[in-house]
């Protein structure tokens, strides 16, 4: 799946500047760093409450494609600017983690 | 190279993790050597910033293996085979609230690293992690090797 379909996609909303259409490679969701330090890989998406510039660290760290803000949750503008910078897309949602997670999968089904 | 970590710093958290894998990737090292280091490095420096009073980092990076060692200040580890165990945490509410305390972080660095040592007193705390480069860990070869 490319990023450019969550871009059209009525579910998500981009909260940063337009990125390149970069490929996505897997979903992660979760609000616990060492577990996403663990079991994330380069591309992956990562799904998450959590508002906070931490996310920014590990997701550049790691080299995930972007980011999704589940839950309609308030996503500081300080995280905004600093991921512009950082080159990470971020994307907020009204859904639940859980039904972010099968809508990526129906957008695509080579995610597991 | 030295590095300074202060208590409770999360805003700085991950500096010193992402400068050794700037240092790494420049010096040809494998996508999967430098993602192992700077999960050990990260997850090291995350616990000085939030269960310590402050510390420091060095960072040795030489032919044949990379070196870690973080130094702190207290509080000291009350048990450390208890503090290696997954899941174990004290992490504070403010740690908590921030993404941490899954009680992963020294489990994570036991997996990723090649040598680990773990020294603890109420002066505070040592982490030694050592990470051995082999031929294969080379993407590009460096200029000068
Ligand atoms: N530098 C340190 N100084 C004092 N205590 C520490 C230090 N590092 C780890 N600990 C203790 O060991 C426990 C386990 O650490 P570990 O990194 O495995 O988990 P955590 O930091 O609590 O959570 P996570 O790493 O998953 O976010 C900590 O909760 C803390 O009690
Ligand atoms: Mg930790």
């Amino acid at each position: 799946m490319r990023i450019n379909q969550l871009i059209n996609n009525h579910s998500f909303t981009l909260l940063t500047n337009t990125p390149d259409d970069v490929l996505i490679n897997n979903v992660v969701a979760c609000d616990l760093l060492s577990h996403v330090m663990a079991n994330a890989d380069e591309g992956d998406v990562l799904i998450t409450v959590l508002n906070n510039i931490n996310v920014l660290g590990v997701a550049s760290l790691l080299d995930l494609s972007l980011v999704i803000f589940s839950y309609n949750i308030n996503v500081d503008d300080s995280i905004i600017l600093k991921a512009n910078e950082l080159n990470i897309p971020l994307f907020k949602s009204n859904l639940t983690t859980a039904e972010v997670v099968y809508l990526l999968k129906e957008m695509d089904k080579t995610i597991e | 190279m030295d590095f300074q970590i202060e208590r409770n710093d999360i805003a700085n958290a991950g500096t010193v993790s992402s400068l050794t894998k700037r240092h790494l990737k420049k010096r040809g090292l494998s996508r999967s050597f430098v993602k192992r280091v700077t999960i050990g490095v990260y997850e090291a420096e995350i616990n000085v910033v939030i269960h310590s009073y402050g510390g420091t980092a060095n960072l040795n990076i030489e032919n044949d293996y990379v070196e870690i060692e973080f130094k702190d200040v207290g509080p000291g580890i009350e048990c450390i085979s208890t503090a290696m165990q997954e899941g174990f945490s004290t992490a504070s509410p403010y740690a908590i609230e921030n993404g941490f305390g899954a009680g992963m972080g020294l489990p994570n660095i036991k997996s990723v690293s090649d040598e680990m040592y773990l020294d603890s007193s109420e002066d505070g705390t040592t982490l030694r992690i050592r990470f051995y480069i082999k031929d294969e860990d080379y993407e590009n070869k460096p200029i000068n090797k």
